[in-house]
C-alpha cells in the first residue's frame, strides 16, 4: 500500500504568509522595504499624515476631539 | 484575524515579516488604511517616494491594489460601520480612519498592531486605552 504524505496545512499557510506576495518582483520588494523601514520612511509617514489633514471625513476634526 | 496598519501591511506584502508579529492568523488591514495606501499609488505627490512608486511595474502595484488574500486581507468596512459611528460619537473628532481602526480592533481580539509608534496617533491611543484595546508596535 502506498504511503500518503502528511501535510501540515497551518504550517504551510504560515510559510506562505511570511513569504509575502509571490507576484512581487525583487525590485518591488526593495522599494517597499525602503518605504517602510528604509530611507523613505519619513516621507511615507508625512504622506500618510497629509491624507488625514487634507480630508476631514478620513482624519476627523481635531478641535472636536474629546 | 490580526489588525495591522499600513507599515506592517506593506512590509508583509514585501516578504519582510516583522519580528514579534504573530503569524498564526490572517492579517487584515482596515479599508480606510488601504485607502491611504491607494492614495500613494493613484495620487502621488512630487517627492522621491512618488517617483519611486511610479517605477513599480503594474504587477508590483497590484500587490498593493489587490493584496494576495493569503498574505493580507482588506477588512470589509460595512460590518464595522455602526461600531465605528458609535466610537466617533463617543470620542468626537476621530474621523473614519481612527473610528474604523478601533472598531476593527474591538471586533478582532481587542488588539491593534502598528509598524511604528508615529502611526498610532494620540486620539487612537487614548480611545484604545479606554476601550480595552491593546496597541502593539513591532519594528
Amino acid at each position: 500500500m502506498e504511503e500518503m504524505a502528511v501535510v501540515d496545512v497551518s504550517e504551510e499557510r504560515r510559510r506562505r504568509r511570511r513569504a509575502g506576495d509571490p507576484r512581487l518582483s525583487a525590485e518591488g520588494r526593495e522599494i517597499l522595504a525602503r518605504i517602510t523601514t528604509g530611507d523613505l520612511a519619513d516621507e511615507f509617514q508625512a504622506a500618510l499624515d497629509a491624507d488625514v489633514e487634507a480630508d476631514p471625513i478620513l482624519g476627523g476634526h481635531p478641535d472636536d476631539a474629546a | 484575524m490580526i489588525v495591522v496598519d499600513e507599515y506592517l501591511a506593506v512590509r508583509v506584502v514585501g516578504g519582510r515579516w516583522p519580528e514579534g508579529l504573530p503569524d498564526d492568523e490572517d492579517l487584515v488591514l482596515p479599508a480606510s488604511r488601504h485607502w491611504r495606501l491607494l492614495q500613494r499609488i493613484h495620487a502621488p505627490g512630487g517627492g522621491q517616494l512618488s517617483r519611486l512608486l511610479a517605477t513599480l511595474s503594474p504587477t508590483d502595484r497590484d500587490t498593493i491594489r489587490y493584496p494576495h488574500p493569503e498574505v493580507l486581507q482588506i477588512a470589509d468596512p460595512r460590518p464595522l460601520l455602526d461600531e465605528a459611528a458609535q466610537i466617533a460619537a463617543r470620542y468626537g473628532g476621530t474621523g473614519w480612519l481612527t473610528a474604523e481602526t478601533l472598531a476593527a480592533g474591538l471586533t478582532h481580539g481587542r488588539a491593534l498592531w502598528f509598524g511604528t509608534e508615529r502611526n498610532v496617533g494620540r486620539l487612537l491611543q487614548t480611545a484604545a486605552d479606554d476601550l480595552g484595546i491593546a496597541i502593539h508596535v513591532v519594528a
